[in-house]
């Protein structure tokens, strides 16, 4: 069973995308804000990481940035659920190392599932 | 006698005038033909911080020398430029509107009257009001995607199995919340053009690779109405474009071009080179139901939207044409339009060719 670490500091996007994951058959770890997001990624080895960006404490681009630094986690595959949807920010999620980046308003649950399951391919 | 007379009125006019100007609540300067300065009233000695005593006499050139005077030398230049209404910020918490009248005798200008009217305060009201509506758009956004998210996630039947008029109602819901959506995020340009910066990447682009990536993420739509959308151009060499911005324009514009016409309809784009003018020319036409006459001077502002088309369509926010104006006059262009009800709407975009970035800074840019 593959592990999907849900970094997102709103509770109900938070548990809508769980639940989903669930369903589809993964199992799922959660974390609240960039600090918990890094620690998860160490303590919970997932096979992709779910990441927001505008989270209190250190942000998702710090989360990202800590992961490539560390080559014990550099490898773990991450995609960008965001509500920025600046060119700006999604050309620097990108470049920092980020294998997709989606904006909140524009996919469904469904197809965000769509988008983690051509990632882990 | 006469002569007398014509003198006596004439300085108890200039009297009045004096007691006038020192009661008026905007600055006041004035100078005369060899731009030197001849008035100051109270409130600009305020303003400016300056006393009439040490001003008077001195030429324009001169007043630099005074801490607060120098961004307005600056502005004005030696030979005080005539100009309307003209922001100037003097220093941190105080912004003027300068306006520079020359008042000419027989052709020949005697004086030039300088008003400055503090603006201050409507600019930090401004600036409240942008600043409340960006926050409040970004708050919406977490909101309406749980909407989505929960909505999408019903619909595509991970919380049972729908009946078809559960799915009907849910689905209009799931439209309505994207409305929000694309309403939220209108406001976030808004608030960005009304800021001023909206201009962030300029880089060389080929307007017609712009024209073609909005085409083609229309396609569906275009498909569903079976409009025929021909797309006519000459060679355009490359022009400074901030690309987003410029897809916004044209997603716009082809949007109510396709929105607005009727299944089987035409649309023709059309880009021009002017080689004289050294700008391009954009052409879009429909001949879809067109906007009321009387509606015409409105279009391009702010929740515009025309009487016949809230009628036939309830989508569109109304904030589409005044964000592409906006986009395009920050490009240094022109857009207008001509439009017949039932008969169609053309909308025509210029835009001037820039090859470098250092041709923005002495045109209007944001």
């Amino acid at each position: 069973m593959k592990k999907i670490l849900v970094v997102e500091d709103d509770k109900f996007l938070r548990e809508l995308i769980s639940q989903k994951l669930a369903k589809e058959g993964y199992d799922v770890a959660e974390a609240v804000d960039g600090e918990k997001g890094i620690e998860s990624v160490r303590s919970e080895n997932p096979d992709l990481v779910l990441l927001d960006l505008i989270l209190p404490g250190i942000d998702g681009f710090e989360v990202l940035a800590k992961m490539k630094a560390d080559p014990k986690l550099a490898e773990v595959p991450v995609i960008i659920l965001s509500n920025l949807g600046q060119k700006d920010d999604i050309e620097k999620g990108l470049e920092m190392g980020a294998n997709d980046y989606l904006i909140k308003a524009h996919f469904t649950p469904g197809e965000i599932i769509e988008k983690i399951e051509a990632v882990l391919k | 006698m006469m002569f007398f007379r014509k003198k006596k009125t004439k300085l108890a006019n200039s009297n009045s005038n004096i007691a006038i100007t020192n009661y008026l609540t905007d600055g006041l300067l004035v100078f005369n033909s060899e731009n030197k300065l001849t008035l100051l009233n109270p409130r600009a000695e305020m303003l400016f911080e300056v006393l009439e005593g040490r001003v008077l006499g001195k030429s324009i050139l001169e007043l630099a020398r005074f801490e607060r005077l120098s961004p307005l030398v600056s502005l004005l230049g030696g030979e005080i430029k005539p100009m309307e209404k003209t922001e100037l910020q003097i220093k941190e918490n105080l912004i003027l509107e300068i306006t520079s009248t020359p008042i000419a005798r027989d052709g020949e200008r005697i004086n030039t009257l300088i008003v400055t009217h503090d603006i201050t305060r409507e600019k930090l009201s401004d600036k409240m009001k942008t600043e409340f509506v960006t926050l409040a758009a970004h708050q919406l956004r977490t909101p309406t995607s749980g909407i989505k998210w929960s909505l999408g996630g019903v619909l595509d039947g991970s919380y049972g199995e729908l009946n078809e008029s559960q799915k009907e109602i849910l689905t209009k819901a799931y439209k309505t919340n994207d409305k929000v959506i694309e309403l939220v995020r209108d406001l976030l340009d808004v608030a960005q053009i009304e800021e001023g910066k909206y201009l962030r990447n300029l880089v060389l682009t080929s307007i017609e690779d712009v024209i073609k990536t909005v085409l083609e993420s229309r396609k569906q739509e275009i498909m569903n109405k079976k409009l025929n959308v021909e797309f006519q151009r000459e060679d355009v060499q490359k022009i400074m474009l901030d690309i987003e911005k410029m897809e916004i324009v044209f997603k716009n514009i082809l949007d109510n071009a396709i929105r607005y016409t009727s299944i089987g309809g035409k649309i023709i784009i059309t880009l021009n080179r002017k080689e004289k003018e050294r700008e391009v020319e954009i052409h879009i036409k429909d001949n879809g139901i067109g906007i009321p006459e009387y509606e015409q001077d409105r279009v391009f502002t702010k929740f515009f939207r025309g009487s016949n088309v809230m009628r036939i369509d309830t989508e569109g926010t109304g904030l589409g044409l005044y964000i592409s104006r906006n986009i395009i006059e920050a490009h240094g262009g022109r857009v207008w339009f001509e439009s017949k009800e039932k008969q169609g709407t053309t909308v025509h975009v210029t835009i001037p060719i820039k090859e470098r970035f250092g041709e923005f800074l002495t045109g209007k840019f944001y």
